[in-house]
């Protein structure tokens, strides 16, 4: 098919295979691409982290200063493990498979989030988007970016819903794999809970607590708001076209770390993140042609 | 299991005396708020974490 001008009139003669078609003409050309910059992002992060706790407790690096960086490297841990969560790196079968399951299962770490568990709880996102019941990040939906940090905060106190959402939605899933994700999520918090506690034990509870738990709830707060609540708000539409926006960041689009343009990853999660905002702006046309909410872009 | 659920429906508890108190203990003598030898901040951490786990146990639902 050859590509019609991009242009509403002509756009609103096509029909909706047609547009559909030239859609993902276009969004072809943006995916298919190793994300090599997200998987030095992932493994470097994740080895700078992990250099703050010699660094601190040999005494090479002050407190003060690993702080900012250890809640910068938690912060920035999760997109590297989301590209590999929608197999972007290495599909199955492909040479750099093994690539894709290494930084989608060490990037996390610092956020003690196992990739098994995140994968599983991403693809149901994505299957139930603002759905009430099924979705399992629907917990971020809120009112303001006020009642959202209200609803963060509470949200993470024991028995909170994001506590509970994923295993919820492993539990609903019941497969094997959705079995296996569990026991993994159940291990890694207890080794982060046993590396606290050794920590404490020995006298650098302040330490961890500025190196890995303060940080943790900072970056799940931020994680929440830019990955969560801000591309899907007000998060009570459902459908391909409706249940995400673009929209304009305050931080703009590295400080939301390319959340303006997440409409491109729900619409085509397999193209990478650095290449979402020249998608974007490629499929503007048909992003609006579908009514799409584009706020400020 | 059971073990494993019993420790993670108490582990607010423990968190509060294993990670809060030490915590607690450490800052106020890392701003030289203690003297030096006083077990009164561990027993202030002790009090507020293990009190504040209490607190977290009680009022979550059970499963």
């Amino acid at each position: 098919m050859t590509a019609p001008a991009l242009d509403p009139v002509t756009l609103k003669t096509l029909s909706s295979q047609d547009l559909m078609r030239l859609e993902s003409e276009i969004a072809r050309q943006f995916s298919g691409m190793v994300p090599w910059g997200s998987v030095a992002w992932g493994l470097c992060n994740l080895v700078v982290w992990l250099s703050l706790w010699p660094l601190v407790l040999f005494g090479h690096l002050p407190l003060w200063a690993a702080f900012p960086i250890a809640t910068l490297n938690v912060m920035l841990s999760y997109l590297p493990s989301h590209e590999a969560q929608h197999d972007i790196i290495g599909r199955p079968g492909e040479p750099l498979r093994w690539l894709n399951e290494l930084v989608g299962h060490v990037s996390t770490l610092p956020l003690v989030l196992p990739y098994r568990m995140l994968k599983l709880t991403h693809l149901e996102h994505h299957k139930h988007t603002n759905h009430s019941e099924l979705d399992p990040d629907i917990h971020t939906r809120a009112a303001s970016a006020w009642a959202f940090l209200v609803g963060s905060l509470r949200n993470r106190q024991p028995g909170g819903q994001a506590q509970t959402s994923y295993a919820t939605t492993l539990q609903r899933l019941g497969t094997p794999q959705a079995r296996l994700a569990m026991l993994e999520a159940l291990g890694l918090q207890l080794t982060y809970l046993a590396v606290l506690f050794a920590c404490a034990l020995t006298g650098h509870a302040l330490e961890a607590a500025l190196i890995w738990w303060l940080p943790r709830h900072i970056a799940a707060t931020y994680i929440g708001f830019y990955l969560s609540w801000a591309p899907h708000h007000p998060a009570l539409e459902t459908g391909r076209y409706r249940d995400t926006r673009g929209f304009r960041s305050l931080v703009g689009n590295i400080g939301s770390m390319g959340m303006q343009f997440h409409v491109i990853h729900h619409l085509h999660p397999r193209i990478p993140l650095m290449k979402t905002p020249a998608a974007f702006y490629a499929l503007r046309p048909v992003l609006e042609a579908r009514n799409c909410p584009i706020e400020g872009l | 299991m059971k073990f494993i659920g019993s420790l993670m429906r108490n582990m607010p508890f423990l968190f509060g005396i294993g990670f809060i108190a030490p915590l607690i203990d450490q800052m106020i003598k890392h701003f030289g708020l203690n003297p030096a030898g006083s077990p009164w901040s561990l027993i202030l951490g002790l009090l507020i974490g293990g009190s504040w786990g209490v607190y977290a146990i009680w009022k979550t639902p059970a499963q």
